[in-house]
């Protein structure tokens, strides 16, 4: 245990210093970069991806995956639309949406504990499922038209800083929290470290993991609230891939894709680099296709640093 | 703590890569700056229209930087993008919107910036544009419901007045589409011995319009027409039609008349296609930007030809 907390601050510091040189570097080759306005933007820009990768460590951390997110940011946000199209007021109208996101959640870890599908599996079930319904209640078309109130979100801010980054930073503080001061974070780990040891030791390793999926499928479900506001629009087709940024924020992160270790400040660290490199190559012009390229190769190098730390904590702990 | 240093290596390696790309890219002392963000960089069209831009700029000693996101249907990113290149002070930006109306907060930081926004391609929406105080200097594209109805007209003379017609569509909501199939159907309704058995959307993709028209052959094995409201869902099409033995029987029709399109023709695969011009689009709208930054007045629509190629 000792080992792995030291570990741990050890990784996050790794990702912090990665995300710090990054920033260094853009700070040189462009005057753009470091500037309040700047920075307040790619805070902002990662704020959708940011909030969704909070569900993603946690259901990462059990030792699954989840790949419905992305659909479930649009079948919530179609919720919320179709709500306020039946003259709901927003405030049940966004509960709506929230809760349409914990029941899909839930499903998910329903059918991953009880009915012993593979994560991989039930949640490719649930990111058809999902975007069908919202293209079905949406007719296939966006739905816009939503109250000031709500693109106050994105268009408010407090003390310079966007509101959509306050969310962010507020849910990253609860959900370090409940990883690191409670029970419930203790089992997380506990089921991801050792999914036999734990059910051995008497913990109820089914609901944790439902707990982990229904945390995820809440994430996404705000996470439209963070992108509706800042659309001013609820698509159907909207969040298509953003499961695969959020994964890549985890990795990124130095949370492994086995479970058991990792944290959501790694994770933060890890939109946060992804944000900005979208953003400095934007700004240095770089061609759209040599963009990919460096997003990928940013995550492949994260998960080989990871690896390779991680064979020495197993000697180490040996 | 060797890995950590291994790992700083590695970042290092990372900023000298930006900090190359980023002379590459070259600082054009004196150069105005201008922006071309596209929908995407995956669809000849827009290569062509990014072609045509910077031929443009070239000549007129602009300094273009062209940008898309990855999927033609992310306005997320394509928001981020447009957002980023507000922060480097672009003096114009170029933008062919990713969704009509998700885009209109974006326009309104660039209107917040006082940097003016051209739109090429695909028109903001009007009224949630105006409902948000927003400004676009001008609009450069093709009349794209008159290319519908220049279709629907084209395939109410080749049927002789009857028959029954397929449709694939654009991404519901996107008003290129949405224009184009107006105008088509505006055109059919005049032959009313022409019915609309199906219509469904492909989402612009060539896979996907392979697998919709191939479940609308299985639903309307008799259909003699199809449209399609651009040529990538045209020529995954045509694949299916090809597949089940119908190419004689069905007469497609497509739009952007893009060169793999013109090949089918020229096959007798394909029928017809409206041509609209991107090489000329990303010309004109780099030229007015050009005018913008002399501080000229440009006029707010700035229609480009369209044509009919069979």
């Amino acid at each position: 245990m000792l080992v792995s907390t030291r570990w741990l601050a050890r990784r996050s510091a790794g990702t912090m210093l990665g995300l710090l040189v990054l920033c260094a570097g853009l700070w040189a080759a462009t005057p753009y970069f470091l500037t309040a306005a700047n920075l307040a933007n790619v805070a902002e820009q990662s704020a959708i991806v940011g909030v969704i990768a909070i569900g993603m460590t946690f259901v990462i951390l059990t030792g699954g995956i989840d790949l419905s997110v992305g659909s479930v940011v649009a079948l919530a946000g179609v919720a919320i639309g179709v709500s306020l199209r039946q003259q709901l007021p927003l405030s049940i109208a966004l509960c709506i949406g929230l809760v349409t996101g914990i029941i899909a959640g839930i499903a998910n870890g329903v059918l991953i504990s009880v009915g012993k599908l593979p994560p991989f599996i039930a949640t490719l079930g649930m990111m058809s499922v999902a975007r069908g319904i919202a293209l079905i209640l949406a007719d296939g078309r966006p739905i816009s038209g939503f109250p000031g109130s709500l693109r106050a979100l994105a268009t408010n801010r407090v003390l310079g800083i966007p509101g959509a980054v306050l969310v962010m930073l507020a849910l990253y503080a609860v959900a370090h929290i409940v990883l690191t001061r409670t029970v419930f974070g203790r089992l997380v780990y506990a089921v991801g470290g050792n999914e036999e040891a734990a059910a051995l030791s008497g913990i109820n390793v089914r609901s944790v993991k439902i707990a982990a999926y229904a945390i995820s499928g809440l994430s996404a479900s705000v996470c439209t609230m963070l992108l509706v506001a800042r659309l001013d629009s609820a698509q159907p087709i909207a969040g298509i891939g953003y499961e695969l940024d959020a994964i890549a924020a985890v990795v990124i992160g130095g949370t492994s894709l086995l479970g058991g270790s990792g944290s959501v400040v790694g994770t933060l660290i890890g939109a946060l680099i992804m944000s900005v490199l979208r953003n400095g190559l934007n700004l240095l012009g770089v061609s759209s296709y040599v963009q990919q390229v460096a997003i990928g190769v940013v995550i492949v190098i994260a998960v080989l640093v990871d690896m390779a730390l991680h064979r020495r904590v197993q000697r180490v702990s040996r | 703590m060797r890995d950590l240093r291994s790992c700083r290596r590695l970042l290092l390696v990372v900023a000298v890569a930006l900090a190359m790309a980023c002379n590459r890219g070259g600082d054009a002392r004196g150069k105005p700056t201008v922006a071309l963000v596209l929908k995407t960089l995956n669809n000849q069209f827009f290569i062509d229209m990014e072609a045509g831009a910077r031929a443009a700029a070239d000549s007129l000693g602009i300094e273009l930087i062209v940008q898309a996101a990855e999927r033609e249907i992310d306005v997320e990113k394509q928001m981020q993008i447009v957002e980023n290149l507000l922060q480097r002070h672009v003096k114009v930006l170029l933008l062919v919107p990713s969704g009509s109306r998700e885009i209109v907060p974006a326009v309104l930081k660039a209107n917040a910036a006082t940097i003016p926004v051209v739109t090429v391609d695909t028109r903001v929406d009007a009224a949630t544009l105006r409902a948000a105080g927003g400004t676009v200097t001008t609009f450069i594209g093709s009349d794209n419901e008159a290319g519908g109805r220049l279709a629907g007209q084209f395939l109410g003379e080749r049927l002789g007045g009857k028959g029954t017609v397929v449709v694939l569509e654009g991404i519901p909501g996107h008003e290129t589409g949405d224009a184009r199939l107006r105008g088509f159907r505006e055109a059919l309704a005049r032959t009313p011995g022409i019915a609309i058995v199906a219509s469904q959307t492909a989402n612009w993709e060539r896979d996907q319009a392979f697998n919709v028209a191939q479940n609308m052959l299985q639903a309307h094995p008799h259909v003699t027409a199809l449209f399609a409201c651009n040529d990538v869902m045209a020529l995954g099409a045509i694949e299916a039609i090809a597949a089940a033995g119908k190419t004689a029987q069905i007469t497609v029709v497509g739009f952007d008349a893009q060169d793999e399109a013109r090949k089918a023709i020229a096959a007798k695969r394909m029928a017809a296609t409206i041509a609209q011009n991107p090489r000329a689009m990303g010309r004109l709208a780099v030229i007015t930007a050009a005018r913008l930054l002399k501080g000229e007045t440009v006029p707010t629509e700035q229609p480009v030809a369209i044509s009919l190629v069979k």
